[in-house]
């Protein structure tokens, strides 16, 4: 087994008294695509944030890259490879769509391989670059969630953390948002995928954990979580 | 759909007032015998001033409020510092050498340490340069003669800005996080300690500031038989707070660090998870604040002649009274709010000289109108949560 790109060892979170989460583990190995499953207030997006530094770690540790970053600041690991498409999207609403892929790119000095990527990004989205300089706050909500995901990529990062990227989508465009996580995720890109709709994450993921307040209670292959049982009881829909 | 027909009666209500005190004025204008052109144009200079003092002080408010959400109450004594620096460079300088290499160690290191850690100036190159230009500069202009107002305007908006920094490290970082109210709380604390410890300091009496600077010096001209009472400082104020929103506008649209202010404005979290760092962001918008303060500190010492530990009171009250009927947190917001401070200030006062003992009262009653009417502010946006 290669070195895991990240990993979490044991970790619990508190929001004050209250403990979000309790003991988690998990491993994302590098190229990867796997998601995180689970019902409302059962930790996803405090796992998220507790990858990223904005929630701090009670108990246990987290690793990146082979280093230990849990006491490191946010800059500190988006500068090491991280970057985010956050949940509701949250573009920057009064910078335009070039403001917004900019800020990607904050912590670069790179100005040829800025260029280069928001070349990429443009490719993935030629809807970005007709709309260069619309203000972000102006736009629909797929052009919205293709601008957040444009802007996680302008940090050319090692790897994604998407926050319910289906979130307030119709299912058409969810589907063409799945189409280019994957195409994304292809490009070597590990991808970590935050998500209610269990059906399409698990159908192009390649592993997926499922949280319940606050516990990972099943983890595995894409194809045996689609299979599982309980699985299909508590988030497929199935009676 | 409630929300923007709420917003499109208060915009027609807002207008129609506008409009009745348009046509008050005109009428009064009219009636008024003795309104010549010559009072015209001395008005319209004495507002101009008066508003874009106020405009540069209202900036420092819109700026952290917009930030940190929080309304910085010890900003008007930012302004009183300002001018206290000012008048110090002016009157005590040249200063024996052992005495300004001593300044010069101690201000020179404080101002260096603070734009390091502002500007990201980690490289050591940089930081040598730097260090040659602040403490070779700062000795320099302390040692050989006594400093006029451009130099002891630059020296002070460096100090005040640091000065600025200094108060956010100290009152209000501990208390990020902490709930609003703790914040504002601090903030009128340490106004009352900045009025006192100027008391201390300072020495509470007033003093006269540099009243031979060539800005004071008359310059009458007349239009018919009538005087306009003319001095330099009439068109330096508004053509330097010209140059002040030139650049700043220029550093928030176009460079790196500006863009992070507005990002993080806008949405701290998402800001930080772009790697911003909002620490930096935020000493900056006080280093940034604080010199705008500064400068309308320097030049309200010169154009109204005296300066006290607690001149920072009133026009700060009215930058803030300016920031939010502008609409707090918008810059453009701020500026409009100031000039039309300033310009209802001497306008009471020249066409209703029987009010003018009232002049404050109708700014007042101007920011409960918009309060009531138009909670926003005039340029503001909606204050309605997103979804």
């Amino acid at each position: 087994m290669p070195e895991p790109l990240l990993e979490l060892k044991n970790v619990s979170a508190y929001y004050g008294p209250i403990r979000a989460l309790s003991n988690v583990n998990m491993e994302l190995y590098p190229g990867e695509m796997v998601c995180l499953l689970g019902g409302n207030a059962s930790g996803k997006s405090t796992t998220l944030k507790t990858i990223l530094g904005l929630v701090q770690v009670g108990e246990g540790e987290v690793y990146f890259r082979g280093e230990r970053i849990d006491p490191k600041p946010t800059s500190y690991r988006i500068e090491r490879g991280m970057a985010v498409v956050p949940e509701n999207r949250r573009i920057f609403p009064k910078m335009t769509v070039r403001e917004n892929l900019e800020m990607g790119a904050y912590l670069r000095n790179d100005p040829k391989g800025i260029r280069e990527d928001m070349e990429y990004v443009f490719s993935l989205f030629p809807r970005l670059e007709e709309r260069l300089n619309q203000m972000g706050g102006t736009m629909s909500g797929g052009e919205q969630q293709m601008l957040a995901m444009g802007r996680a990529l302008m940090s050319r990062p090692k790897l994604i953390l998407m926050d319910e990227p289906s979130m307030g989508l119709a299912p058409k465009l969810v589907e063409t948002i799945f189409k280019i996580i994957k195409t994304v995720n292809d490009r070597g890109i590990t991808v970590f995928v935050v998500e209610q709709n269990a059906n399409i994450a698990l159908s192009i993921a390649d592993r997926g954990y499922v949280l319940q307040t606050g516990e990972v209670v099943l983890q595995g292959n894409a194809r045996d979580l689609l299979n599982n049982e309980a699985m299909r009881k508590a988030y497929l829909g199935e009676v | 759909m409630a929300a923007s027909k709420i917003t499109s009666r208060s915009t027609i209500i807002s207008l129609l007032i506008g409009a009745v005190f348009v046509v008050l004025l005109g009428a009064r204008i009219n009636s008024l015998e003795n309104y010549t052109f010559a009072r015209v144009v001395q008005d319209f200079l004495n507002a101009l001033t008066l508003g874009s003092l106020y405009a540069l002080i209202a900036l420092g408010y819109t700026m952290v409020y917009g930030i940190i959400r929080l309304i910085n109450f010890a900003h008007g004594e930012i302004f009183m510092l300002g001018s206290y620096f000012a008048f110090y460079a002016m009157t005590l300088t040249p200063l024996p050498w052992a005495i300004s290499l001593l300044v010069t160690i101690i201000l020179g290191g404080t101002v260096l340490l603070v734009l390091r850690s502002l500007f990201n100036l980690e490289e050591p190159k940089r930081t040598f340069a730097l260090s040659l230009i602040i403490f070779g500069g700062t000795f320099f202009l302390l040692t050989f003669r006594k400093l006029g107002w451009v130099e002891g305007l630059t020296l002070s908006m460096l100090a005040t800005g640091v000065a600025g920094v200094l108060l956010e490290a100290i009152a209000y970082k501990p208390l990020r996080g902490a709930p609003r109210e703790s914040m504002l709380i601090t903030a009128i604390a340490a106004s009352f300690f900045l009025q006192n410890f100027g008391q201390l300091v300072f020495g509470a009496r007033v003093r006269g500031f540099n009243a031979q600077t060539i800005l004071n010096k008359p310059l009458n001209f007349h239009i018919g038989p009538e005087t306009v009472y003319f001095t330099g400082i009439l068109v330096v104020v508004p053509l330097i707070t010209a140059l002040l929103l030139w650049v700043l506008n220029l550093f928030v649209s176009r460079t790196r660090l500006g863009k992070a202010m507005r990002a993080t404005a806008q949405d701290a979290e998402v800001a930080q998870m772009m790697g911003v760092n909002v620490n930096q962001v935020i000493a900056l918008t006080f280093f940034i604040g604080s010199i705008l303060a500064a400068a309308a500190g320097v030049m309200y010492a010169i154009r109204f002649g005296q300066i006290h530990p607690l001149m920072g009171l009133m026009p700060g009250i009215k930058a803030f009274t300016a920031a939010v009927i502008g609409g707090i947190g918008s810059l453009p917001g701020a500026v409009l709010g100031g000039l039309l401070l300033g310009f209802i200030e001497i306008y009471v006062v020249s066409l209703f000289p029987t009010l003018s003992a009232y002049k404050d009262v109708f700014a007042f009653v101007l920011l409960i109108l918009i309060l009531l009417f138009r909670p926003s502010g005039l340029v503001g946006e909606d204050l309605t949560e997103k979804v």
